[in-house]
């Protein structure tokens, strides 16, 4: 089967997806530093920070469509703050806006357009770290950046099992529609209750099968790589272009 | 429930990533000890299994629908410190690689939805099975804790908000509340049917030992 929830785009071929993952990851988690950390009312500054990442979206070659899309998951939140706003009191009220029967003051409309503006350039920033590296090449990255390697391990576990976990689940779905086209919502609920309960039994099971063959062939807790990664000249010189445009836009705009 | 980044308040983010990696940290120390290298490829496969399991949509009211936490089922199944590890690394990877929630909330998001249903969901579990015994305390126990570490998930969401002064306790505090509400029975639905249909076919598995 086709598993398109994950490394859609990551295979593509463009300057940002050949970078080395580790400067990929540095750039754009401190480039999430740079965005959470400057106060909202340094407008310019958010300005080139979202033509900063617009055009790394534009040379990574990754449909803007599909990352606009997928920027949607900040929207929830931000309607659970924009219903907030009008009793978001204090403030000065000569800057006030008055809808309808609402005052929104001018510091509610700041702290809307704080969360607004910062979480929508980040959630940006981390669609481009993930459409443009693949999975196993972001783990190898963080691993290099030392991240505990519990967690490196359990996740390349994780990434390795989870197709076939959804493979599974798609097979007794599809037995489930086939069998049962139309359920009630208690009738379904019961089903899929039986399905993650299944699938947990075999789940279990295969984490010890994989465990006897693994030890059996030597595993000893450590999961050693075939290939290492190294700097390239394009990983060099994208670095430190990004960083000098960060500081530039810190200290100059 | 996955807060974005810049939502939150450096303060509020910043301890909240602390609290979360201290529990992390001595639940990966306290798993290590009692399980030594056995305990990667099944926490791996069992943080495959609750991934998938969130993939399940069950239609909930009015064209949307909801997926499980499964915190509170993972800690049943294998304990309320194996269990955070598995739903940490689940909201690790569902950070960074969905963006399902932020980087500098990950912390937030990793107790809220992680960890209140691992580490307090399993106490309530405990508590409920000792008022009432046998298999259906199992079930009555793990149905009552997944409908609280929702409702708990929710609460604590709201008050991560307010403190930030995003959005008042007022809003917030009702608006989550009162759809995790519901959202919880889901929770908690699932939740029963999986544990007794596991009780009805593999038993043994109810009995794994608890870490």
């Amino acid at each position: 089967m086709k598993h398109h929830f994950l490394d859609q785009h990551s295979n593509l071929h463009s300057p940002i997806h050949v970078l080395d993952p580790r400067v990929k990851i540095i750039a754009l988690f401190s480039f999430l530093f740079f965005i959470i950390f400057t106060p909202i009312t340094q407008a310019p500054k958010f300005a080139f920070y979202g033509a900063l990442v617009f055009s790394i979206i534009l040379i990574s070659r990754v449909p803007l469509k599909f990352i606009l899309k997928r920027s949607s998951v900040i929207v929830p939140f931000v309607l659970l703050v924009a219903v907030g706003l009008p009793f978001l009191g204090g403030g000065d009220a000569a800057g006030s806006y008055n809808i309808g029967i609402f005052r929104i003051t001018h510091s509610a409309l700041l702290i809307f357009l704080n969360v607004l503006v910062k979480s929508w350039l980040c959630v940006l920033a981390m669609i481009v770290l993930t459409t443009t590296t693949p999975f196993p090449k972001l783990l190898n990255g963080f691993q290099r950046l030392k991240l505990p390697k519990i967690f490196i391990m359990i996740l390349s576990f994780m990434y390795r099992f989870i197709f076939i976990a959804i493979d599974e689940f798609g097979r007794m779905r599809r037995a489930r529609d086939a069998r049962a086209p139309s359920l009630g919502r208690i009738q379904h609920v019961k089903i899929v209750g039986c399905m993650i309960g299944t699938l947990f039994a075999k789940s279990y099971e295969r984490g010890e099968r994989v465990y006897t063959a693994m030890r059996s062939r030597g595993f000893n807790g450590e999961i050693k790589l075939t290939h290492e990664l190294e700097f390239k000249r394009s990983d060099i010189f994208f670095f430190s272009s990004f960083f000098s445009l960060l500081i530039l836009i810190l200290v100059v705009v | 429930m996955h807060i974005p980044d810049g939502f939150l308040s450096v303060a509020v983010w910043a301890s909240l990533w602390v609290v979360a990696m201290l529990i992390l940290v001595v639940a990966v120390w306290r798993t290590n000890k009692k399980l030594g290298d056995r305990h990667v490829p099944l926490l791996g496969v069992l943080a495959a299994f609750i991934f998938a399991a969130q993939m399940l949509n069950v239609p909930v009211a009015g064209g949307t629908s909801g997926h499980m936490l499964g915190g509170v089922l993972i800690a049943v199944f294998v304990g309320p410190l194996a269990g955070s590890i598995v739903m940490g690394s689940i909201f690790g990877v569902q950070a960074i690689f969905f963006q399902d929630g932020g980087i500098t909330t990950m912390g937030a998001n990793i107790i809220n939805m992680g960890l209140i249903g691992t580490i307090l969901g399993y106490f309530i579990y405990q508590s409920v099975k000792k008022v009432v015994k046998g298999d259906r305390g199992m079930i009555i126990g793990a149905g009552v804790a997944a409908w609280i570490a929702v409702v708990l998930a929710s609460a604590a969401c709201a008050f991560e908000l307010a403190a930030s002064g995003t959005s008042p306790l007022g809003i917030a505090l009702p608006a989550m509340v009162g759809i995790h509400v519901i959202i919880g029975i889901i929770e908690a639905a699932i939740t029963i049917a999986v544990i007794s249909f596991v009780l009805k076919t593999r038993a043994d598995l109810l009995k794994l030992p608890k870490i």
